[in-house]
């Protein structure tokens, strides 16, 4: 198995970010829940505000705030681009997540939201029609490393028209 | 028959099949040749019906008498059937099944039958939400569903009979193919070469579902249901070649999956079918010949024993399932007659086999090839060409044909007509680069490790269409096509062919000449199979699938239009194909 896939347990090292700790707390890891911010109440849903759960849409509303802890680092994205292979990625996303039995994820659009925590769930928890949970395979830390080298993919300019005129 | 006998017996059938005498229904079936109950017509796989109204003198006047949108996107390879008076439709993931009267106007459906099946085998199939078919058995239909579950429900009322499981979705296990019914045994295999399964074939009881015998592709020989004395290979010899053949004990993620049809002969009592591409794409990652991937398997149906097993492409570099139709017919070679089986293979040889041995009578190109130079008659091997095998440690090697679509993409069943005892076949002229590097096995993910831009073959157009004679090894004619043809082919006694378009164009040719006799645009893509039935008014009626997909690389660029949150660009070789069609389910029925 190649050496980036180390990170199968489901609860990695403490040297994640806090960040990250609050998603992992949702998997039971064995450690005290860390306190939700701004309150000392036992786990339950966060509170949303009524407007941004009718707009949802399907989409989680958000109440964890995930933080990636390297938004932006080059470096990390390539790291992420070569996770993006390590992990099978390209097999349903094609080659540079341009596209195959799963979505182009550098078209600039998303099925389930493309802000950081958004992209980071999807990748974590998996989505309905085939996307798989690598949380577990990858942690916390690893999936913000994938979640890092999307973001870093240059987006095409977002032309929703496609003409074939004068050929 | 005569022709006045088979519409008093299809009459006779289409009231029988109301009042639920299935089994009387099925005793006539394998005579009555106004019917299309298996998924490849016969057998014998020649996917050639007797009926004779169509004929190159009338074939103009043909044109579409109903259609029916099934509701579903995914690319609609496979059939029809038709038994009595009812059509029978199997559609892509969720895979619906309708049943048409066809003795009422506007064909009003019967029934239809929902099963539950999981939306996360979309992200465990290779290759679009494909189906390819049901079969007809004893009063049932019988068919699989792409989240690996076989399936019989009562072809009279609609009413499920059994349901069972047979392969692991979780292992990247998920089931496409139309299954076969021998006596009382359904034969099933699983897709998976890209996720590196353990590739099986399995058979169950016709009556209950039960798994009966469960043999494996490659493994040891145990797995593979090698009995003494009842496996003899043409070329090799020994024990456990499924294993000494695969370095690391490479063959438990090996593929060799199960995707194409399969065709038997009742007199040898075997069954043959052919197995994918080995995993991963990587071969380095599996030294050996890899037994039994891209081979073609002679099995008995009763307990699934290997009789023989001949592989076309020995470790397979280049992506080369051998899951395509292997074909039945008795042929004159050289003045003898031999029982053949006829072959087209993604690696771009035909191959006509002696089909009681698995002994090579003949192998020639019928589409470009580069990676080999011919296959050696004495040792049933490839002639390779060394420049084009590939591996992580190969860079970057280009210019290879045929492509990972293959000369023809398995999924585009040939057909043969003992009139002109000729083959007709879809080609693909694509040739491709092949960049290969180690790959990961994490069960349940794509296991391949490759990038394989494609680009034209010689001459610029992308696809074509064939005839061919299998005892010369000698292409008769070719009609050039513009983008790579995927549609199976559809041989009569009135001597016209039928088939489809990747740019939506359904056309019947002139079964010796391949000169166009009519062509009708249709409503999407064409990567299913055409079949010919009797209807109950007494007429001829041809009847196929339009709906573009199968293969994600069709799909290129504004082809799909389902998901605005999914915008890809045109694939480099085939730029405009979104300019001529879009996804979309159809049933399309011509008559004259």
């Amino acid at each position: 198995m190649h050496p980036m896939h180390n990170h199968d347990h489901p609860c990695p090292s403490a040297r994640l970010a806090l960040a990250a700790f609050t998603a992992l707390a949702l998997l039971g890891c064995g450690r005290p829940a860390p306190p939700v911010a701004g309150s000392s109440a036992p786990p339950s849903p966060p509170g949303v505000s009524y407007e941004a759960h009718l707009a949802a849409g399907g989409i989680v509303p958000p109440g964890l705030t995930l933080r990636n802890p390297h938004a932006g680092d080059a470096g990390v994205a390539k790291s992420g681009a070569m996770l993006f292979k390590a992990m099978n990625c390209d097999g349903c996303h094609g080659g540079d997540a341009t596209g195959w039995v799963g979505p182009n994820l550098g078209d600039a659009r998303w099925r389930y939201g493309g802000a950081d925590a958004e992209v980071f769930s999807s990748i974590y928890y998996g989505r309905p029609k085939g996307m798989p949970a690598f949380g577990g395979a990858l942690g916390a830390d690893g999936v913000w490393t994938l979640v890092t080298y999307l973001r870093s993919l240059p987006l095409p300019p977002d032309l929703p028209t496609e003409s074939w005129e004068g050929q | 028959m005569s022709r006045t006998a088979l519409i008093v017996g299809m009459l006779w059938l289409a009231a029988a099949d109301r009042g639920g005498a299935p089994a009387a229904a099925a005793a006539a079936a394998d005579t009555a040749d106004g019917q299309w109950t298996m998924p490849s017509k016969d057998y014998a796989a020649t996917r050639y019906s007797a009926l004779a109204d169509i004929t190159p003198q009338n074939a103009h006047a043909l044109h579409p008498v109903w259609t029916f949108s099934t509701g579903v996107l995914g690319g609609h390879e496979g059939q029809p059937l038709v038994v009595g008076g009812t059509m029978y439709v199997v559609t892509p993931w969720p895979n619906v099944l309708y049943a048409f009267d066809l003795t009422r106007e506007g064909y009003p459906l019967r029934w239809k039958y929902r099963p539950d099946v999981s939306a996360n085998a979309l992200g465990a199939a290779c290759c679009d939400s494909v189906n390819r078919g049901a079969v007809y058995a004893e009063g049932r239909i019988v068919y699989n569903l792409l989240d690996g579950h076989t399936v019989a429900v009562d072809a009279s009322t609609g009413r499920e009979l059994w349901k069972v499981s047979i392969a692991d979705m979780g292992s990247g296990e998920t089931v496409t193919m139309a299954p076969i019914v021998v006596r009382d045994r359904v034969i099933v295999g699983a897709s998976g070469g890209e996720f590196g399964i353990y590739g099986w074939l399995k058979g169950l009881d016709l009556n209950s579902g039960q798994v009966v015998w469960t043999a494996h592709n490659m493994g040891p020989d145990a797995d593979m249901l090698i009995r003494p004395g009842t496996f003899k290979a043409p070329y090799d010899s020994g024990t456990d070649l499924g294993v000494h053949s695969w370095a690391n004990d490479s063959w438990r993620s090996g593929g060799a999956p199960v995707w194409g049809s399969i065709s038997y002969d009742p007199e040898l009592d075997l069954i043959y079918y052919g197995t994918g591409n080995a995993a991963p794409y990587n071969s380095e990652q599996r030294l050996g010949d890899n037994k039994w991937s891209a081979s073609v398997l002679a099995r008995r149906p009763g307990d699934g024993a290997l009789v023989w097993a001949y592989q076309f492409t020995p470790h397979d570099n280049w992506d080369y399932d051998a899951t395509g139709a292997m074909i039945l017919a008795d042929l004159t070679i050289a003045g003898r007659l031999v029982k053949a089986l006829v072959h087209f293979d993604k690696n771009g040889f035909a191959y006509t086999l002696d089909r009681a041995t698995g002994r090579v009578l003949l192998a020639a190109a019928f589409a470009p090839v580069t990676w080999a130079r011919s296959v050696d008659p004495g040792s049933g091997r490839p002639v390779l060409e060394a420049a084009k095998a590939t591996g992580a440690s190969r860079g970057n090697v280009k210019g290879i044909c045929p492509s990972a679509e293959g000369g023809v993409s398995p999924s585009s069943p040939a057909a043969y007509s003992p009139r002109t005892h000729l083959f007709y076949s879809s080609t693909n002229n694509l040739c491709m680069d092949y960049e290969t590097w180690r790959a990961s096995h994490l069960k349940g993910t794509p296991f391949m490790g490759v990038n394989t831009p494609y680009s034209a073959g010689p001459g610029g157009h992308l696809g074509g269409f064939l005839a061919w004679d299998a005892g010369s090894g000698r292409k008769v004619w070719e009609n050039q096509e513009r983008y790579p043809n995927w549609s199976g082919a559809l041989a009569t006694a009135g001597d016209v062919v039928f088939y489809g378009t990747l740019d939506g164009w359904f056309k019947s040719v002139d079964a010796r000449s391949g000169k166009v006799l009519s062509k009708f645009k249709v409503g999407s893509g064409v990567v299913g199979n055409p079949i010919t039935y009797r209807a109950p008014d007494g007429r001829q009626y041809v009847a196929v699938y339009a709906g573009i997909g199968g293969d994600w690389a069709l799909l290129a660029g504004d082809a799909r239009s389902d998901d605005p949150t999914d915008v890809r660009a045109p694939a480099d070789y085939m730029k405009d194909i979104a300019r001529h069609t879009s996804q979309g389910g159809i049933i399309w029925i011509f008559g004259l």
